[in-house]
């Protein structure tokens, strides 16, 4: 939420885009995955998460639009999807070792658990447990406040203006 | 969205042409006959943000819509 003063238009609200588990954020450049690191579908971050079970949070709050076990599509408004990938490739795990908190459909308020999986697993597997956070179709430029370094879950990841 | 799935289908060379498709949740990942016949301009302007090739995999990058995409695809491939 915005913290505009008034009646301020819903379209130009700023969106606080949450980390979805605790880990080292990283840019999408650095993601070894060509659809990601060329912000194929929008820019963003990545957090390589800690290698512990753990639970993937909704990093805004929305409706899930787009449900995988490993991977899933938050609207938090117009035009404001945001992306959480578990890890790279993991389309090819068939859900196993994820388990899902929620279900497509549901309204989540931001920091609600989603997904339960376990990051060690994902590279025990030979892949990588990094986890792109995008906004979709965003314009680069939107973003703002990009955090680095560690991150707590539900800590501030970046704007999306 | 139909006549997207048309065209991709067309885009990844005809429906003789796909021996796979599975859907991610921002791409389709496709398995190819002939990856000759895939026309990464053509799936472009079908919508694609971009095309991915590697041997008879390519991944074609669609966005979140891959589900349903992938669905409108099925149900045109059957």
């Amino acid at each position: 939420m915005s913290a505009a003063a008034g009646p301020a238009e819903p379209a130009v609200t700023t969106l606080d885009v949450l980390a979805p588990m605790a880990g080292r954020v990283l840019p999408l450049a650095e993601v070894p995955d060509p659809v990601f690191s060329a912000a194929m579908v929008g820019p963003g971050l990545a957090v390589a998460p800690e290698l512990a079970p753990g639970t993937a949070v909704a990093p805004v709050a929305g409706r899930i639009v787009t449900l995988h076990p490993h991977a899933f599509v938050l609207e938090a408004g117009p035009g404001r999807g945001v992306l959480v990938h578990l890890g790279l490739d993991t389309v090819q795990l068939h859900g196993a070792g994820f388990t899902l908190l929620a279900a497509a459909g549901d309204l989540v308020t931001a920091g609600q658990p989603v997904v339960r999986w376990d990051p060690a697993a994902v590279t025990a597997g030979g892949r990588s447990a990094v986890c792109p956070v995008v906004a979709l179709d965003a314009d680069g430029s939107a973003l703002a406040d990009l955090a680095a370094g560690p991150i707590a879950a539900g800590a501030l990841l970046f704007r999306w203006t | 969205m139909a006549d997207k799935a048309a065209a991709i289908i067309a885009g990844l060379g005809g429906a003789d042409n796909i021996l796979d498709m599975e859907p991610c949740a921002t791409r389709l990942r496709t398995e190819v006959r002939d990856p000759a016949k895939v026309d990464t301009a053509a799936l472009k302007k079908a919508g694609a943000y971009g095309v991915l090739t590697a041997g008879t995999v390519i991944q074609v990058v669609v966005g979140p819509e891959a589900d349903t995409l992938a669905s409108d695809i099925e149900d045109l491939l059957e």
